[in-house]
């Protein structure tokens, strides 16, 4: 045995073996829980933007699309997000255990600093608009995005067959309503007692509206309700910043009359 | 007592980084223990171990600035010493073919896994016992010898595997359960 220990230094000396220095380890150690801040970050961005499109969508709408609220808001659901954001997971998870401590810790531990940061953060990303900003450019520069990989509040608004459409109104006169939609496409709207227009619609010029209804043909669409672009319009909001311009609180026929 | 053997592992070791002879004093302390967990897991002859051993220490010495204070200094010589024999095992591309514990050191893990009293074992049945455990895989082979053998706490095998407690606990369960199955199945039922 003390042979061992003699030769091992002999060894060591002969061979200019010396520590590691210490800052390699420090890179490695620091450099593990970068990459976890990092994915958690990149969890964070896609919850904000999955959040972002969930917050837009209009949930009550499987009346009108005569599903069952179940599946028309699974339908609904960013599944894209939703797996980039289980796979970031999947990688925190990895990673964490990787970390010079992470075998200790336990499964909760781990699950509730990784999901609640990306939750935390993720929501922080929203609040601030990053969401927004982000889904705006997915939808603008790349549109398969928008048109087949995710319900955005624009494609599911886009969908006359379905009988929801959204638009901006163009021409408003007596007995006559009319939108170019968010393709460009110009549409007769045709409205009736039953119309029910929702409070805080404001009908002027320059307006984007979402109307549910029925398409008639290539031009007509008939409207069972409108709603303002942004929410369901259930307030009257005659804030600040809004266009003048007619406001209504009752049916499509009455204020079309201008009564 | 010398004033070196009475310093700590931590002070030893900012003494070692600085003069290698001092490194030997570490080495002093450990060269036992370590030789020991190195022939029960490897089960190789006495110079292939002292071999590893050296290996090891020299590893040990290269990873000094590596070190931190959280953990005993043992568990992180185990833990680099369980990693090299990993390596070394994949290197050599073979398993362990001979049995080289000592009959106290076998009656350990027999007697945590089968439950039995160490005067009822019949001895040729212990040594049909030997045999299924050294087929044993060597991730529950590792955990066995560590609980059992080298007696180390929970937390000791987590820090030395770096893995949680639940699966070091699944582990040592998961060994015990395929030993007893192993017996079973090779009808050994002597006890």
């Amino acid at each position: 045995m003390k042979d061992l220990i003699k030769e091992t230094i002999e060894k060591i000396k002969d061979q200019g073996i010396a520590p590691e220095p210490r800052w390699k380890y420090l890179v490695k150690k620091y450099g593990m829980w970068a990459v976890f801040g990092v994915i958690i970050l990149l969890g964070a961005i896609s919850f904000s933007i999955a959040f972002n499109l969930l917050s837009q969508l209009d949930w009550d709408l499987y009346r009108f699309a005569h599903q069952s609220a179940v599946l028309y808001s699974l339908s609904l659901l960013p599944y894209f997000w939703i797996v980039t954001i289980g796979i970031l997971l999947a990688l925190a998870f990895f990673d964490l255990r990787k970390t010079e401590t992470g075998y200790k810790y336990s499964w909760l531990k781990m699950s509730l600093v990784s999901i609640g940061g990306i939750i935390v953060i993720g929501f922080v990303f929203f609040l601030i608009g990053l969401g927004g900003k982000l889904n705006a450019f997915l939808i603008k520069d790349i549109p398969y995005y928008g048109q087949h990989m995710m319900m955005t509040k624009e494609s599911q608004w886009m969908q006359p067959n379905s009988g929801f459409l959204s638009g901006t109104l163009t021409i408003i006169s007596n007995g006559k309503l009319e939108i170019n939609d968010l393709n460009g496409q110009k549409w007769n709207v045709i409205l009736d007692e039953k119309t029910l227009i929702r409070p805080a619609v404001n009908i002027a010029k320059g307006e984007m509206i979402k109307i549910i209804g029925s398409k008639k043909d290539a031009n007509n669409f008939e409207a069972l309700e409108i709603r303002p672009w942004m929410g369901q319009g259930m307030m009257n909001g005659s804030g600040a910043g809004r266009s003048s311009g007619m406001m209504n609180n009752g049916s499509g026929r009455d204020m079309m009359n201008g009564n | 007592m010398s004033e070196k053997e009475l310093q700590t592992d931590a002070e030893l070791i900012e003494l070692a980084k600085q003069d290698p002879e001092l490194f030997g004093l570490l080495m002093e302390r450990y060269q036992v223990q370590l030789s020991h967990y190195i022939r029960r897991l490897t089960q190789l002859g006495q110079d292939d171990v002292q071999d590893l051993l050296q290996e090891v220490f020299i590893k040990i010495y290269q990873k000094l600035n590596e070190y931190d204070e959280v953990l005993k200094f043992s568990s992180w010589a185990y833990r680099i010493a369980h990693n090299h024999i990993i390596d070394y095992f994949r290197k050599v591309g073979a398993r362990p073919k001979f049995n080289s514990l000592e009959d106290y050191e076998w009656e350990k893990i027999i007697g945590a896994s089968v439950h039995i009293e160490k005067d009822i074992m019949n001895r040729d049945c212990v040594e049909k016992v030997k045999v299924c455990i050294s087929q044993l895989p060597i991730k529950y082979k590792e955990v066995l010898i560590l609980r059992f053998v080298e007696e180390k706490e929970y937390e000791e095998i987590m820090d030395i595997l770096k893995k949680p407690k639940g699966s070091v606990a699944t582990l040592i369960a998961r060994g015990k359960e395929t030993l007893i199955r192993e017996l079973k199945e090779q009808n050994i039922n002597c006890f």
